[in-house]
């Protein structure tokens, strides 16, 4: 289990820069599709900032902000966003995530449709990674209480 | 001025190779941790000198700032783990 940093200089550091972390990440998952990154890339510097609160400030204060349960919720409406895009574009008349027949439900031009779309799907897949990781993050930093299984020595 | 970013970036491709061979056998954990946070900001350059070259620095500044944060916090978590651990002998 980590514990509160007692480091002025680390945690004030990492309470100023968490903010631009989590920006950064959002301008990552918006501009996905003009420059490199996207859904997956923005949703682990999402989960970066969220480690970063974890390592500096002790992991019952980040649980505080993201417990295990929201991150097990998140993850599950990422991957339904993601699925709920491509079968609404099937009922809309398409194949499975073929943006172009959003058009009749955006009320927007064709190119317009496939590039929100695919924003969509990113935000889908960005929160999904991002509660991943950090359901993946607490599981490591997390020891078992003593008794509950042998195993552990710590 | 091409070429001379070239040359630069080849002379951080070698200078890289001192950084991992003090992190691969430094005698001490902290001379890795040392050699892998100095491995971090020779890619970063690397990496900045590279899209100079490309002539496509908007892409790869994205790239490298991302590169910098996860750097950051690796060698953060790496000072948690041997502050923890007290593998430190000295």
């Amino acid at each position: 289990m980590i514990k509160d940093y007692q480091d002025v200089i680390v945690k004030t550091v990492a309470r100023l820069v968490v903010p631009f972390i989590v920006t950064y990440a959002l301008y990552v998952v918006m501009h996905g599709h003009h420059s490199p990154g996207g859904g997956f890339q923005g949703g682990v510097i999402l989960a970066a900032g969220f480690v970063l609160l974890g390592v500096t400030h002790g992991l019952e204060r980040t649980r505080r902000r993201m417990s295990e349960k929201a991150a097990g919720v998140m993850s599950s409406v990422g991957v339904f966003i993601y699925a709920g895009t491509g079968i609404l574009c099937i009922i809309l008349g398409g194949n499975y995530l073929d943006y172009g027949a959003l058009t009749g439900l955006l009320l927007v031009s064709r190119p317009e449709a496939r590039s929100l779309g695919i924003l969509g799907v990113e935000i889908g897949v960005a929160l999904a990674v991002m509660a991943v990781m950090c359901l993946i993050f607490f599981s490591i930093f997390t020891v078992d209480e003593p008794g509950e299984d042998e195993g552990s020595t710590e | 001025m091409n070429t001379f970013f070239l040359v630069v970036g080849v002379g951080m491709c070698v200078l890289v190779l001192f950084c991992l061979y003090r992190a691969t056998m430094g005698p001490d954990v902290l001379n890795r941790a040392a050699g892998i946070s100095a491995i971090g900001t020779k890619t970063l350059i690397i990496l900045l000198l590279m899209g100079a070259v490309y002539e496509r620095v908007e892409m790869f500044i994205d790239i490298s700032m991302v590169y910098a944060l996860l750097n950051f916090i690796g060698c953060l978590v790496l000072a948690r783990y041997i502050e923890e651990t007290g593998e430190v002998s000295c």
